[in-house]
């Protein structure tokens, strides 16, 4: 089989297995419980890890872009380049990689090693349907923490620009927040969330559709969350592009 | 009641190929109420296809099966579940959830059905002491042995009370004793419960067992083990043996030991 027919039919089947699961949603037996138990262990979960990540970006865009615009005398829009950056591409691609590391990998490992173990066909053996009790549940956990953990990111971020920019950049604390505060559209805003939603999307569908299709042991485990990563990674990257484009042109 | 005339389990023609490798070749047999089918044969030869395909866990490319008679070839996952409900599966390594306690593993159709806790617990408590593990109620999969896994794993396949269990080399990987227990509870579960079901192994001597002892109850009502003698034979057991996805020889263990296949006399060499 060719790579662009391989390729194909894996779209195929993760688009099957998002459709099956979430058909779930309309009869019994609901998995609430088990959504709530996917929040905890990847929303709360991944909050240090969040934190981080935000933290570390914020203070870094503030230290690269002050000393850039200190160049033309424009280090008063330190806030403005943080805000925006952070908001529209950092917070959400950062954020939503690290999640892919992560929170992708531990699902293809999860679920692979159950399908290895045959724990998913014991599963579907005493009558539950595993794309309802495994897939689903994570699909919407990260469709609604990623936005949620990026957030969280876009605001540490900001705090740890401040802290550099007012700190060791030298920029007035009033100029940087008044800055910040101007530079931030509704649009900004709402597409910063968009696109965490989709990514992640991404993260939990490659990560189940790499779990399920898990084969070989142990080795297929460790195979599989490698492919569930670098695979999250690109297409991660990849629709950040499409979907800035498409942002942009709204707005 | 068991409905006598018609089969439990029924196979005909089934073949199943994957990336041109034929995995099952024209299977056909028939498990009838209260028998235990032996499956036999080499690895990877479709024995463990077979117990998938029973369950419709996968499909055949060609053949029909019928469990109690009706064909579930085409149903959907939704009507499998239904056909599910009647059948116990024992997987090789007790495929335990690792994240769940032995209670909530072997409870965990009736959680899945919404039962009543208090029931679940006393259904659990019921099955654990079949398998002699009321013990290890509390315990999780990973604090178990290699024998108590597969026993929590038969104790899971008898929650509901199915007539028809399979189980998937239940003894592999296990010292003598721990595989004798666990042959016993097969026994006992076939004759005193008239439970149909398909043996998976390729150990000879399992098989032996099981094909010349059986089970039967005292004046006490109590279960007691007995061999087959000059003047019981077993005819609630059979054989079938498989080679490369092909089904050469079904029978007693009688016409087995007369077989003059290569094959077949390699298996019994064992014993």
């Amino acid at each position: 089989m060719n790579p662009l027919t391989r390729a194909l039919l894996e779209v195929q089947e993760a688009a099957l297995m998002t459709g099956r699961a979430f058909r779930g949603t309309f009869s019994r037996p609901y998995y609430f419980r088990e959504v709530i138990v996917q929040m905890d262990l990847i929303g709360y979960g991944s909050m240090a890890i969040i934190i981080l990540t935000g933290a570390f970006t914020g203070a870094v865009l503030a230290l690269q872009s002050s000393s850039a615009l200190m160049t033309f005398g424009a280090q008063s829009k330190t806030g403005q380049l943080v805000m925006t950056s952070l908001v529209r591409e950092l917070g959400p691609v950062l954020a939503s990689l690290m999640l892919a590391g992560r929170v992708g990998s531990g699902i293809a490992a999860e679920i692979g090693s159950m399908v290895v173990s045959e724990q998913v066909d014991a599963m579907r053996a005493l009558g539950t349907d595993p794309l309802r009790k495994l897939v689903f549940p994570r699909i919407v956990t990260l469709l609604l923490m990623c936005p949620i953990l990026t957030l969280v990111a876009d605001m540490i971020g900001s705090f740890g620009g401040w802290v550099v920019a007012t700190s060791l950049m030298h920029v007035a604390s009033s100029v940087y927040i008044s800055s910040a505060k101007v530079a931030l559209t509704y649009n900004d805003i709402i597409g910063g969330m968009i696109k965490p939603a989709v990514f992640g999307f991404i993260i939990a569908v490659v990560g189940c559709r790499a779990g399920l299709r898990t084969y070989g042991g142990t080795v297929g485990v460790g195979r599989s969350t490698t492919q569930a990563v670098v695979m999250s990674d690109i297409l991660i990257l990849a629709s950040d592009f499409f979907l800035s484009k498409i942002i942009l042109a709204f707005s | 009641m068991l409905d006598q005339t018609i089969n439990a389990i029924e196979l005909s023609d089934i073949t199943l190929t994957y990336d041109d490798r034929i995995i099952l070749d024209q299977v056909s047999f028939a498990v009838r109420p209260g028998e235990t089918k032996i499956l036999m044969g080499g690895s990877g030869t479709g024995k463990s296809t077979v117990l998938k395909l029973v369950l419709g866990l996968i499909k055949p490319d060609a053949g029909r099966i019928r469990i109690d008679g009706e064909d579930i070839t085409d149903f959907s996952e939704r009507e499998l579940a239904v056909v599910r409900r009647k059948i116990g599966m024992v997987f090789q390594e007790g495929a335990l959830f690792d994240s769940l306690s032995v209670y909530q593993n072997v409870g965990y159709r009736l959680f899945e059905q919404g039962m009543d806790e208090d029931q679940i617990r006393e259904e659990v408590r019921q099955k654990l002491q079949f398998v002699n593990l009321e013990h290890a109620i509390d315990m999780m999969p990973a604090e178990l042995s290699g024998g108590m896994r597969r026993r929590v794993g038969i104790a899971r396949a008898l929650v509901g009370n199915p007539r028809l269990i399979l189980y998937d080399e239940p003894t592999a990987g296990l010292d003598p004793p721990t595989a004798r227990t666990i042959c016993e509870l097969a026994m006992e579960l076939r004759d005193l419960q008239s439970v149909s079901s398909i043996f998976v192994t390729h150990r000879m001597g399992d098989a032996r067992l099981m094909s010349s002892a059986y089970f039967t109850l005292n004046d006490y009502g109590e279960p007691i083990y007995k061999r087959e003698d000059d003047t019981l034979c077993l005819i609630n057991t059979q054989f079938i043996m498989l080679k490369d996805g092909r089904v050469i020889f079904s029978g007693t263990d009688e016409t087995l030991w007369d077989i003059d296949d290569p094959y077949i006399q390699n298996f019994l060499r064992e014993v």
